[in-house]
């Protein structure tokens, strides 16, 4: 059955969400194209949730009725880079493929430009096996501008990324109820 | 990164550069100057010219397979090949110098050709253009990503 869009969400995380945040974030499948390692115990993810969530610059969880599922983070940069930032995002796998990650990256879309004035460019790398966040990209409307090659360690492996980007120029899309 | 610049400082001898004098450049290129980590220094002296200056910046963790060249020439001295047969060198010799390099990254304003050029007839391959990827200057900037890797053939 699909899910009803208009009970997806964004909003900051709290401590709270620790059980829920361990559904995805302890789960390999979700983190495997992520920088961050599986969280394997609840201490770890309310240190992490903790120093690293909460007092990040724009990280939110992506909620269903208020529960976390997943998670949107926007990096900006500082200095000559602050026209510029880096977004990530991950979801429990129960919920892959169901226009659930599409629609939190709209929203993303529509409050990171004015959460940072100076952005300019949104920018995100996608390993080339990674087709499923290739697609939430580009149904957003991202651009994909090329393909780095051994850009970067993802989990030991050195991998070639797609980088894409979202202007504050670009036609922003509906963010649908 | 910049093409060149229209200033350089240090003594400056009477007579013209000659291509003799790239030997010493290279070497110094090739030896201390790569292995800093910034990005702009003051201009070098050598043999009393200062004619250029060329960096790679290291990085770290999962980012260490990556180094970003820079390098600027005086614009006296352009247009002779110089600043390609001092890209090719260090792209030759690097992989060598630093194991852990993988991919040897440049990017370059989508308006500067001869840069673009450059890094072309030295092996580097263009991947995209990154667009508004930086401010330089007060402006964003469009700009091309060139990378070359270790597993490439030398130029």
């Amino acid at each position: 059955m699909a899910i009803d869009l208009s009970r997806i969400s964004l909003r900051p995380f709290n401590l709270t969400d620790v059980d829920d945040f361990m559904l995805w974030a302890g789960d390999d499948q979700v983190t495997r194209f992520l920088r961050w390692k599986t969280f394997t115990s609840k201490e770890e993810a309310l240190t992490f949730i903790n120093d690293v969530c909460i007092p990040h610059p724009w990280r939110r969880s992506i909620c269903i009725n208020d529960r976390s599922i997943g998670f949107v983070s926007i990096f900006p940069g500082s200095g000559d880079d602050r026209c510029r930032a880096d977004m990530g995002y991950g979801i429990a796998t129960k919920y892959w493929g169901q226009g659930i990650t599409t629609k939190a990256v709209k929203i993303a879309l529509s409050q990171v430009f004015k959460d940072f004035p100076n952005l300019v460019r949104l920018q995100s790398f996608v390993a080339v096996e990674n087709i499923a966040s290739q697609r939430v990209l580009e149904k957003v409307g991202f651009l994909k501008e090329g393909m780095l090659r051994k850009y970067s360690y993802l989990k030991g492996n050195l991998e070639d990324l797609f980088v894409y980007s979202f202007l504050a120029t670009d036609s922003f899309p509906v963010v649908d109820p | 990164m910049e093409g060149g610049g229209n200033e350089f400082t240090g003594e400056i001898t009477l007579r013209p550069l000659e291509l003799s004098d790239i030997d010493d450049f290279m070497a110094w290129a090739s030896d201390e100057k790569v292995t800093r980590f910034c990005t702009w220094e003051p201009a070098i002296c050598l043999n009393g010219h200062t004619i250029g200056d060329i960096s790679v910046t290291k990085n770290s963790g999962n980012d260490k397979c990556r180094g970003e060249l820079g390098y600027v020439l005086g614009s006296k001295y352009w247009g002779r090949g110089i600043a390609t047969k001092v890209v090719k060198q260090v792209a030759n010799t690097i992989f060598a110098e630093w194991p852990h390099l993988e991919r040897l990254e440049a990017i370059v304003d989508v308006e500067n050709l001869g840069s673009q050029r450059v890094l072309e007839k030295a092996g580097f391959q263009r991947e995209g253009v990154l667009r508004k990827y930086m401010l330089l200057k007060g402006k964003t900037r469009d700009m091309v990503m060139f990378s070359r890797l270790s597993s490439d053939p030398k130029s």
